[in-house]
């Protein structure tokens, strides 16, 4: 399944285009992730896509040293977090610039930018995520 | 009313081949033959009488194909539990049992193979499973790294020590070095050798991780009733669970928040203790499914033997020995120490365990439960005994 195919299809386009959109429920207004058709909560059917800023804290995160097949263009070590999108409940995972391995403290504010992850020959729009300035 | 698992099936007997990885000297369907053929022996069973299979973890072994080598003469019924993970494992004794019950199959075989010169990496299978574009984006390609990201948050936002998982692993290593089938038989482990291993994916280092070997395990199940007439004293299942409760599943880390530092468990317990009639304080060993330490120390929390706050009162070495522990585990060594073919060593020393052949042997020992493999989207957990 290709990116354009999927419930999640406009998060992956609003990332091609510099924005973070994300799912909201037509019927109950609920937050929903991953990408769906149906809100299993209230029974309606259809979302609308919504901006919002990639502001965003450390919920859980790892720092990965072993040379995983799929991960080689990230170099070694590299850091995954896990955060909470400010005010949405939405929880993604996301690469974290980490230069100096500092160990992120959850609930830590970060603040994102979209870059792009090669994996095999595919390049996949990600966000990297800082800490906030 | 009694449930109609609790002891109406029972395991009448197991196999267990195991090889270094890469070591095995046959391919994966010819060990998988000999494994049921050996649970076949230690029956008195006449393998071309097995009529259903079932099997967890995206075996690739579809069972008609192993027909012309065990002589069947039907196959009624064959069957694999949903997931890429070890989560399916105890609830394939279910799906066993509901055939038996029904009248769907006799004799059904609980099995799981594994060679990589067949089938490849297990843990690259595992995640290919689950693999999509947002953990790809992010680097995250192994279940070592999924749950690592899980037990950073045990440590850091539970407060449970990071320490606690030593006194796990030291368990596994002190059973299995007096398993002569395990792969740390006659080793003596120094914690230091945890400590100092080789950083994976934080917070774990390589011996926080199970390790796979080549091999293949398989159990005979039967009706109660059959098992009493055949050559091994039955081993009963008491009861059995699978599933996910809402909040838990494959949900790119959205668990209910409540949930996400859980092995999954909390709802497949609640069900399981309240079918058979048992609490935690009626289990008298546990085989628990460690793909890696801190995950299995989630599950012993699920299953209600400790809180995240007295964790670290339980979940201690003296404890979890079958010499004298209140709370033995993995007496076989576990994934860790015993040997990694998916978790199926787990079922089959929770059998010879209740049979008295363990290596282990935990005194008067009448209930053990198998805790499938922790943190899978679809979880499961069975409880087993030597009496009804």
């Amino acid at each position: 399944m290709s990116r354009a195919d999927g419930a999640d299809a406009p998060y992956w386009d609003g990332l091609e285009q510099g924005k973070l959109m994300l799912p909201r429920c037509n019927g109950c207004d609920r937050w929903i992730w991953p990408a769906a058709h149906r809100c299993g909560a209230c029974g309606s059917t259809g979302v609308r896509w919504v901006e919002r800023s990639m502001t965003a804290t450390v919920f859980s995160w790892t720092r990965t040293w072993h040379a995983f097949g799929g991960a080689e263009s990230l170099g070694l070590p590299f850091t995954t977090v896990l955060v909470d999108i400010d005010d949405c409940g939405i929880r993604l995972l996301g690469r974290l610039d980490d230069p100096d391995r500092i160990d992120p403290k959850l609930g830590e504010p970060l603040t994102g930018r979209i870059g792009r992850t090669q994996a095999g020959d595919d390049s996949i729009p990600t966000i990297i995520w800082s800490r906030a300035a | 009313m009694t449930h109609p698992l609790y002891g109406t099936t029972a395991i009448a007997g197991v196999g267990l081949k195991q090889y270094k990885r890469g070591g095995s000297p046959l391919p994966e369907r010819s060990v998988l033959v000999e494994a049921i053929v050996a649970a076949c022996d230690e029956a008195g069973f006449d393998p071309a009488e097995i009529d259903g299979f079932v099997s967890y973890g995206d075996d690739k072994n579809e069972p008609v194909r192993l027909m012309p080598e065990l002589g069947s003469r039907e196959l009624r019924w064959s069957t694999q539990v949903w997931g890429g993970g070890g989560g399916g494992i105890a609830g394939a004794f279910g799906v066993a049992a509901a055939a038996i019950l029904s009248g769907q199959a006799s004799a059904v075989v609980i099995f799981r193979a594994l060679v990589e010169g067949s089938s490849g990496r297990m843990s690259a299978a595992v995640m290919a499973h689950h693999l999509n574009d947002h953990l790809r984006a992010t680097g995250m390609v192994s279940p070592a790294q999924a749950c690592a990201v899980r037990a950073t948050r045990l440590f850091d936002h539970h407060g449970v020590p990071r320490d606690i998982v030593e006194e796990l692993v030291r368990a596994s290593y002190h059973h299995g070095s007096r398993n002569p089938e395990a792969v740390s038989y006659g080793q003596t482990f120094d914690v230091e050798q945890l400590r100092q291993s080789r950083l994976i994916a934080e917070p774990f280092r390589l011996f926080d991780c199970s390790r796979e070997n080549d091999g293949a395990g398989a159990l005979l199940m039967v009706s109660a009733e059959r098992a009493r007439d055949l050559a091994r004293p039955p081993v009963y299942l008491l009861g059995c669970a699978q599933g996910a409760e809402a909040g838990w599943g494959d949900l790119l880390e959205n668990d209910d928040p409540d949930l996400y530092v859980t092995g999954g468990f909390r709802g497949i317990a609640r069900r399981l203790y309240a079918e058979t009639g048992l609490t935690p304080a009626d289990i008298d060993v546990v085989q628990l499914y460690e793909n890696f330490d801190a995950q299995g120390v989630m599950s012993l929390i699920d299953h209600g033997f400790c809180t995240y706050e007295n964790a670290t009162e339980v979940i201690r070495f003296d404890n979890l020995i079958a010499d004298g522990g209140k709370l033995p585990i993995n007496t076989a060594g576990g994934n860790l120490a015993q040997g990694f073919i998916h978790g199926i060593g787990l079922p089959i020393e929770a059998v010879r365990q209740l049979r008295g052949e363990s290596a282990n042997p935990v005194a008067g020992a009448r209930t053990c439960l198998l805790a499938g493999g922790p943190g899978a989207p679809t979880v499961s957990s069975a409880i087993f005994a030597n009496r009804i």
